[in-house]
């Protein structure tokens, strides 16, 4: 059964986290509370939603709107400190691939982590590894350490791994916007493919343009708030309305100013 | 009271084909690309036994055979408990790049470090098989109450491990305050020198209130000795193990839920 649940959701970010995290700055604040309260970032503020089996969501809004803070509460990353999270399902995060391989291993051995980390068992990875390695197209590459690889080749494999896994929800954040022209045709093939596998996908995206196509359901997030929640087509229009009028409002200002 | 860390914490124990498999992958890391690889255990280990053991053998007037395997053992718990507390400390701070691509619970990291301080430590204690060997140190069944002592001393520190990484990525000044209460309990610790050497003197209680004297004597003696520990020494070290218990429930409680947020 997958399902998502949030209710009343609260993230909130302290900016200047590493003054607060030393012993010193602790004792200085117990010392003379309320002088220096460090600034808060409200990333998420109030956000409730449900998401049921078979349901496809976009996520829309403008950089720092949340869009990235949301799917990594929905992939358990950020446990809310107010508010609740419930997650049912095998999560499958697709976010960014820069992150997570251990560059002195070998492109197999990566392979098999990254497998094991994204929740598959031993079995389902012996099953899929070779059509994994095929998908890369990294071929004697795969016996190297992965230090040896290029931005792109280390995409791929990363890429090939994340979306062998068979997930009920897929959280996907902006993934495409990387690799060289060939492989983007294929991934979203691949990633098609694996949007259907799942029985919840979330999806968040700049490419307004590509998400009447795949979500059904929009909600536009705008400083950590839902602005509207409702089918993909009316909230896009509304979001576009929204920019186009901020740009004028934005312009008659200077204009006047 | 707030049980969901708890929930966490039997979750990431059972996801231990991750943790295992990260740990191992540490600990081949460090050594994958130097020439004697694991070893550096038993070299590292064996200059500092020779260096340290005669200094100290004669300034304190010690037997050779006796305190040669004393120091050897010491040495390696004493790292064993180091390597718990620092890089047991570092084990969010150093898997920060999962933490904040998937969402596992977050003690899978300390168990990922401690996979691989158990199997340095592990290594490091056989090299002292070889001192024993070379000495002539009585063995027999009475050398298998090492096993029960080096169990606690593995619970202690697993325990450390746990309350360091979430105080180290919470305080970011506890591995240099750590560090340096290490070094000073070093020194005061009989680890270079035998305890004995005070017994009767004023400052007896140095080494009796000192709880790490204990921990150490539960695995100490028994292999030294093959006889068990005092009971007093397996008394303290339970009531360590509970504090620490205490401490570690209050810590993850606390904090474990907030260090994704202050990574």
């Amino acid at each position: 059964m997958a399902r998502i649940a949030l209710d009343e959701v609260d993230i909130d970010f302290t900016a200047d986290v590493h003054r607060r995290t030393t012993l010193k700055a602790t004792l200085f604040d117990m010392l003379r509370p309320r002088r220096t309260s460090p600034r808060t970032i409200h990333a998420l503020r109030g956000v409730s939603l449900t998401i049921g089996p078979g349901e496809r969501l976009g996520l829309i809004g403008p950089n720092g709107a949340g869009k990235t803070t949301l799917l990594k509460v929905m992939a358990g990353i950020y446990p809310p400190p107010r508010g609740e999270a419930r997650i049912e399902g095998r999560v499958c995060p697709l976010f960014e691939f820069a992150t997570g391989f251990e560059m002195d291993a070998t492109g197999w051995d990566n392979i098999r982590t990254r497998a094991l980390l994204l929740g598959m068992d031993a079995r389902e990875i012996e099953e899929k590894i070779d059509e994994v390695a095929s998908f890369s197209e990294l071929g004697d590459f795969l016996d190297l350490p992965v230090r040896c690889y290029s931005s792109g080749m280390l995409l791929r494999l990363a890429f090939a791994t994340s979306t062998a896994v068979d997930p009920e929800i897929l959280l996907l954040d902006e993934v495409m916007a990387t690799g060289d022209a060939f492989f983007l045709d294929r991934a979203r093939a691949r990633l098609d493919q694996m949007m259907e596998r799942a029985r919840i996908v979330v999806f968040a995206t700049h490419a307004l343009e590509l998400l009447p196509k795949v979500c059904e359901r929009t909600i536009w997030l705008d400083h950590g708030r839902q602005v509207l929640d409702g089918p993909t087509a009316a909230v896009v229009s509304a979001y576009l309305d929204g920019v186009e009028h901020r740009k004028l409002s934005e312009g008659e200002r200077d204009a006047g100013g | 009271m707030n049980l969901a860390p708890l929930h966490d914490l039997a979750a990431a124990l059972r996801l231990r084909r991750i943790w295992w498999r990260l740990g191992l992958q540490d600990i081949r890391r460090r050594f994958r690309r130097s020439v004697l690889g694991v070893g550096w255990i038993f070299i590292q280990l064996a200059v500092t036994i020779a260096a340290l053991g005669i200094v100290y053998g004669h300034l304190l007037g010690q037997d050779m055979r006796t305190f040669l395997p004393f120091l050897a053992v010491g040495l390696v718990l004493w790292g064993f408990i180091t390597a718990s507390v620092v890089e047991g400390g570092q084990a969010f701070v150093l898997s920060e790049g999962y933490i904040k691509q998937i969402g596992l619970p977050i003690q899978v990291y300390v168990f990922r470090a401690f996979v691989s301080i158990t199997i340095a430590s592990a290594i490091s204690l056989s090299s002292y098989v070889v001192v024993a060997l070379a000495y002539a140190v009585p063995i027999g069944w009475g050398t298998l109450w090492g096993v029960p002592g080096l169990l606690l001393m593995t619970a202690v520190g697993f325990l450390l491990a746990l309350i360091f990484a979430h105080l180290t990525a919470s305080f970011r000044d506890t591995p240099h305050l750590a560090s340096t209460a290490l070094q000073i309990l070093f020194f005061v610790t009989p680890v270079l020198w035998p305890g004995e050497l005070l017994r009767g003197r004023r400052v007896q209680w140095v080494v009796d209130a000192n709880p790490l004297y204990h921990l150490l004597e539960v695995v100490r003696r028994p292999l030294l000795s093959s006889e068990p520990a005092a009971m007093v020494d397996y008394l303290v070290t339970v009531g360590v193990l509970a504090v620490l218990i205490v401490v570690a429930f209050v810590v993850v409680a606390a904090y474990s839920r907030r260090i994704v947020y202050l990574l």
